[in-house]
This record gives structure tokens, sequence and C-alpha cells, in this order.
């Protein structure tokens, strides 16, 4: 062996060695216990979108029609199925007391790095909504506009699946059926008072 | 008796069409020019929408769009059968007996359901692309900006080979309006637009006509009054280009080869505003 291989089968040996060592001094790496809770969430989220999904389907499709009698009916027999399936449905359901905690720290963490401008239009669009206090299963008042949700908030929390959207009226976090104009669960206080 | 009513009548539709200024056409009409309306938050249903749509439906006598676009706020209030014939089918009947196509973006007082409304052209999505000549046209949902919603975009962006690129939705990424730009959004969506190249951006919500000063190279137009009047609502500063907070008013523009023609016109007729604009990379870009 030559004085070259003799070095290259050093460097091996001294890499394999380090890589080992590091290896074994990597800690375990240990679990957010948040995981578990936004897991959870994610669950309960699909299983609404399954039970909504089965449930537009038993409706039937909606395609882009001309009669808007044919979009109302449809919203409304959807939302009417849902509520009949979920008539049990209770505030909390899906976001549960665990969930909401991270959901509301989160909303408070990104609504205190805003800017003034920011923090004026947002309180601008909540003046658009007055007195409203939502409920399970109760669909979102028609008269009403739908507060601009904060882009900057939206890639913070738990994707949803198609047809379900958080929404915030007032210091309320919505979750709402798009189709069937449904609120399906909502929490209190999400939105930093004074905000 | 029905002689004198027909007389009568004749004589106050005279005096009235005297009073009213010209349709003053000053677009050049370029033939294979792409010509459109533009027009914000005017689903009301009540008397100043059917006079601005009237007035629309006098200018396009002389200068015949084939499209409009809207950029929310399309139907107020509730949203039942009858107020799709009040606020939208009733004002508009002649341009859509006309075969005008409107292409709808989505406003904070739309139901996001909307979009299966055919003659509003979402096919069933709350955002979406399409072509008019050497025009790509980008309809957002600027409610409910979702990250889907921005891959969506940044991708329909780098795919666009087109000569135009136009982004329309409803809340104004600049404005002097009282209730101020969106700033959040303008975070998110400004630097998109400069990279990939969106040559102008129309936005409504604020009841008022505004443009303003190139930013970052992009011109903005808020066409919100199209039926709800902010009187005397704009700020004249820097930002500033033109303004006109008197009365409702809609856009007309054109298209042709490297330059909008825009004309933007009151309710009783009158232009308010008027110029070209040149697309990006043809030299200068401002009027």
């Amino acid at each position: 062996m030559s004085l070259k291989e003799h070095l290259r089968l050093l460097t091996f040996v001294g890499l394999v060695a380090v890589l080992a060592s590091a290896t074994a001094c990597e800690e375990p790496k240990r679990a957010d216990p948040r995981d578990a809770v936004l897991a959870d969430f994610a669950k309960r989220v699909d299983a609404y979108a399954a039970l909504r999904n089965r449930l537009a389907d038993s409706v039937g499709e909606l395609d882009p029609t001309g009669s808007q009698a044919e979009i109302a009916t449809r919203a409304t027999s959807l939302a009417q199925a849902i509520t009949a399936e979920r008539n049990a449905a209770k505030p909390g359901d899906i976001f549960t007391p665990e969930v909401a905690t991270i959901l509301a720290l989160l909303i408070k963490e990104e609504y205190s790095r805003r800017s003034d401008p920011v923090q004026e239009t947002r309180e601008d669009q909540q003046e658009e909504l007055p007195d409203f206090v939502p409920r399970v299963n109760q669909i979102y008042p028609t008269t009403y506009p739908l507060a601009t949700f904060p882009p900057a908030l939206l890639p913070l929390l738990p994707s949803l699946p198609e047809n379900v959207e958080y929404r915030i009226a007032q210091n309320y976090l919505i979750l709402r059926d798009i189709e069937a104009n449904l609120i399906v669960d909502f929490m209190p206080n999400a939105v930093p008072s004074g905000a | 008796m029905k002689q004198l009513f027909r007389i009568v009548g004749g004589v106050i539709a005279a005096c009235l069409s005297a009073s009213l200024p010209a349709q003053q056409v000053e677009l050049p009409l370029r033939p294979g020019s792409v010509r459109f309306l533009v027009l914000g938050d005017g689903g009301t249903g009540d008397t100043p929408q059917y006079e601005v749509a009237q007035q629309i439906v006098r200018y396009r006598q002389r200068f015949p769009f084939t499209f409009a676009i809207m950029l929310g706020d399309n139907i107020y209030g509730r949203e039942r059968p009858q107020d799709f014939e009040k606020k939208f089918i009733r004002p508009y009947k002649q341009l859509l007996d006309a075969n005008v196509e409107f292409h709808a973006a989505l406003g904070n007082h739309d139901d996001p359901n909307q979009r299966y409304f055919k003659p509003y052209n979402l096919g069933g999505a709350r955002y979406r692309t399409f072509k008019k000549g050497n025009v790509r046209f980008f309809v957002l949902d600027s409610n409910y900006l979702d990250p889907l919603q921005v891959k969506w975009l940044e991708k329909e962006l780098a795919a666009s080979g087109s000569d135009w690129k136009i982004a329309y939705f409803h809340h104004p990424l600049y404005t002097t309006a009282r209730r101020g730009p969106e700033v959040e959004l303008r975070a998110i969506l400004e630097p998109l637009f400069v990279k990939h190249g969106v040559d102008v951006v129309f936005a409504g919500h604020e009841h008022v006509y505004e443009r303003l000063k190139p930013q970052k190279g992009i011109y903005h137009f808020t066409v919100g009054g199209a039926a709800k009047l902010r009187h005397g609502d704009t700020r004249k500063g820097p930002l500033t280009d033109a303004t006109f907070d008197r009365d409702r008013s809609f856009l007309l523009a054109e298209i042709a080869d490297d330059a909008l023609y825009y004309q933007a016109i009151s309710r009783s007729g009158n232009v308010v505003d008027k110029g070209v604009i040149t697309r990006r990379g043809t030299g200068q870009r401002t009027p």
C-alpha cells in the first residue's frame, strides 16, 4: 500500500468515526406536544369534510347555472342535511379547548406583529360585522359581509379541506362550510381584545 | 289620451337627452383591439346602479365592448333569486341581451357560491384566469387569499406568455380613500406581480374612481363606484394621478398592441379621466 493509499484509508476511517460519534451524540427527537393536538384537530375537520361531502353527493353536484334559485336551493338543502346529521353538534366539537389554546396563541402572536396600517385595516373590516354572535349550525347571516380574512394569518393556521374555511367575526374564529354557508364550529376570544 | 301621453313622453325624453352630455368616446377603436368595461361595487339594485347601467349602454353604442370585468360586491345584501334579478339581471339586461360577457371577481359582500352563477363566468372557482386577444386576465379572491391561491397564482403567472397581464380583485393594494390600502395583501401579491410582469391592477371596494401613479412599475386603478359613492373620500397626494369622487363612475378600456387606452365616465356621462399607458418593456410607462 502506497503512502497515498494509506492517507486515503485514514481519512475514510476518520470520517466514519466522526459520523458515528455525531450520530451517537444526537439527542432523540422530542415530540412536540402540539403535534398530537393538531393531528386531532385535522382528524375532526376531516371527519366533518367526509360527512359533508357524502351529504353533498346525496344533494347532488352543482354545476355552474344561470339559475340563482337552483344555487340557493342546493345551498339550503345541503345546510339542512348537514344540520340534521349534526343536530347534537356543540361549540368546541372541532375547536376543542386544546386546539383552541394553540390557535389563540398563534393568532395572538400574529396580531402582535402587525404594523399600525394593518391593524387599522383589520379594525375597519371588523366594523362591518356589528353584533354578530355565531352559533353552531347557524346559517352565516347573508346580510353581513364576509370580512376579509387576514392573509398573513392564513398560512399559520392548520390547512382545511376544500369547502371549509376560516372566518373572523368580531373576536370569534369561525369554521364555515362554504357551499352550505353554515357555521360548523366557532371559537370565542380567538382574536385578542382591543386588537 | 294615449296620443297625448306619447307626445308628452316624447318631449320629456327629448329634453332629458338634450341635457345629457354626448357620449364622447376618445378611445381609438382600432380593428382587432381588446375592448372591455370595468365596473365595481355595483350590486345595490338602487336607482344609481340603474342610471350607471343606462349610461354604460349609451356608451356601448359608440364603443362596442364585448365583455365586462366586475371588481366584486356584485350583489349587496341578501342573495335570493329576486335579488339577482334586481341587482344584476335587470340593470344590465341590455348588455346581457347583447351577449356582453361578465367576468366577476368576488367581493366581501358576495357569497362565494356566486362562483356557480353562470353569467359571472367563474366556472365554479373562486379565482381563475382567462385570455382575450393578447391580454391575460387573473381574477383573484382577495377576501380569502389562502396559500393554495397564492401558489396557483404564481404558477399561472409564470406560465403566462401573454403580452399583457392584468390582475383584478376586490381590495385595492393602493388607494387614498378612507378605508385605505390592503397592505397585507400587497405584501403577498405585489412581489409576484413585479416578478412576473403584471402591467395593470384593477380593484374596487372603495366607492370612488382613482388612478394612481405606477407603483413598482404597475398601474393601479380603483373603480368601485358603479352604484355606491363615498363622496369626497379620496385624498390628493403623491400617489394620486387622477381621482373622481363626486358621483358614480365606470371605466372603458381598449388594448391595442402595446397600448392600453382608458376613459373613466361619470353617471351623467362626463369623461372624468382618460389616457393611455404602455405595456412593460416598451419604454416610457407614464401616461
